[in-house]
């Protein structure tokens, strides 16, 4: 399978960079071919320009280099892997920003006669999320885990309804033990082996 | 009242642009103490940094990039946020907003060995966020509505008890005729009259 790995935390030696060498290690291992966005790393830009947002509904909405190679590895990919740190209950800024200028007409969707948004990312058969939340469990359900809300719903919908959805988190990171996060990691290897 | 506005989209003369001319209308005509910021236009950085991640349990003393911003909210009654929804949710550049300004000791305070934050932002007694939705309602629904829960939850929880949040928003402005967008910027100017 061709699985595009995206990464979203700024720390190098961070647990969630741990995470994605353990996904990216696994999965390599497995046959797969895999491509790590580590978003930070790029140097990728988290707002959306103004050059950018005037071309959005024109022909050639692709305006930066580095994010139409992006969209071209999206177009390409059987699952997307999003690994990063739950802050505020949402997605960190860049990779909310890498879902607003990649994920832009005629990469993720295209809108029908009426103005009606249509699913252009049917080439996704699956998406996996992988975050550490600093809260424990229940708080997170109930400030409505917005991050995960964003990619296992909102971007599914333009992938599709067959697409299906792993969701691994880590809760309570701020106070996890040395211990937690080795079985959290071996619970990512045993999911990332599997799929 | 004291009011914060933070105003979030890159290109002057659109829609959001025209809804946030019409709250500050609507705000003075009531005679409030208005600050705003203009995050493009500040060329706000949105992407949390390495150092700041380190640095997160830091004194806010330690990072006058973000003082202003810091001093603003402390400063505010009541907290507007006026901005696109995209992707369900706040452009990267409003969510960076929140990553990097609602840090400890500016909006909660995480003591040792604790994993419930303690709010700080008790002055707040109102939040309000002004937005336009690409996608009907019912959309916006079944996508679990994470922008909104955002502000009514996540960063809420961070202020008074008896904090308010209001909602005013535009959905389906994909189909939206001009009288309708008209309608709503009326609305828009009504809500600043009546904050």
């Amino acid at each position: 399978m061709q699985i595009v790995v995206v990464l979203a935390h700024p720390n190098g030696d961070s647990f969630n960079h741990a995470v994605a060498s353990r996904v990216c290690d696994t999965l390599r291992a497995g046959g797969h071919h895999v491509d790590l966005l580590d978003l930070y790393a790029l140097g990728f830009r988290a707002a959306m320009s103004a050059e950018e947002h005037t071309a959005y509904h024109g022909d050639t909405p692709l305006v930066d280099p580095m994010v139409a190679e992006h969209a071209r590895l999206v177009k390409a990919a059987d699952t997307l892997v999003f690994v990063y740190p739950t802050w505020w209950s949402g997605l960190p800024a860049i990779l909310k920003g890498w879902l607003d200028r990649v994920m832009v007409p005629g990469v993720a969707f295209g809108f029908n006669s009426k103005g009606r948004v249509r699913p252009a990312l049917t080439n996704v058969q699956r998406l996996v999320g992988i975050s550490t939340y600093g809260s424990p469990r229940p708080y997170v359900r109930f400030v409505n885990d917005n991050g995960r809300r964003t990619l296992a719903r909102t971007l599914r919908i333009n992938t599709g309804v067959l697409t299906s959805r792993v969701w691994l988190g880590l809760y309570s990171a701020d106070t996890a033990t040395a211990k937690d996060r080795a079985a959290f990691l071996d619970r990512v290897e045993h999911s990332m082996a599997s799929l | 009242m004291k009011v914060l506005v933070i105003y979030a989209h890159p290109v002057e003369g659109s829609y959001t642009s025209a809804c946030r001319d019409r709250l500050l209308a609507g705000l003075d005509a009531a005679q409030h103490d208005v600050r705003l910021h203009d995050l493009h236009a500040e060329d706000f950085r949105p992407e949390l940094s390495a150092q700041e991640r380190t640095d997160q349990f830091a004194s806010p003393d330690t990072k006058p990039d973000i003082a202003p911003h810091a001093a603003d909210l402390q400063w505010c009654d009541a907290l507007v946020l006026v901005y696109p929804t995209w992707w369900s949710g706040q452009p990267a550049m409003l969510k960076g907003w929140i990553d990097r300004v609602w840090v400890h000791g500016v909006a909660y305070d995480l003591p040792e060995g604790a994993n419930r934050i303690r709010p700080r932002l008790t002055n707040i007694r109102r939040i309000a966020a002004v937005t336009t939705h690409g996608s009907p309602k019912w959309i916006n629904m079944a996508q679990g509505e994470p922008g909104k829960r955002i502000v009514t939850r996540s960063i809420r929880l961070l202020c008074s008890r008896r904090t308010r949040t209001s909602w005013v928003a535009l959905y389906g402005i994909d189909t939206a005729d001009d009288r309708s967008r008209a309608r709503f910027l009326d609305r828009v100017e009504r809500f600043g009259r009546s904050l």
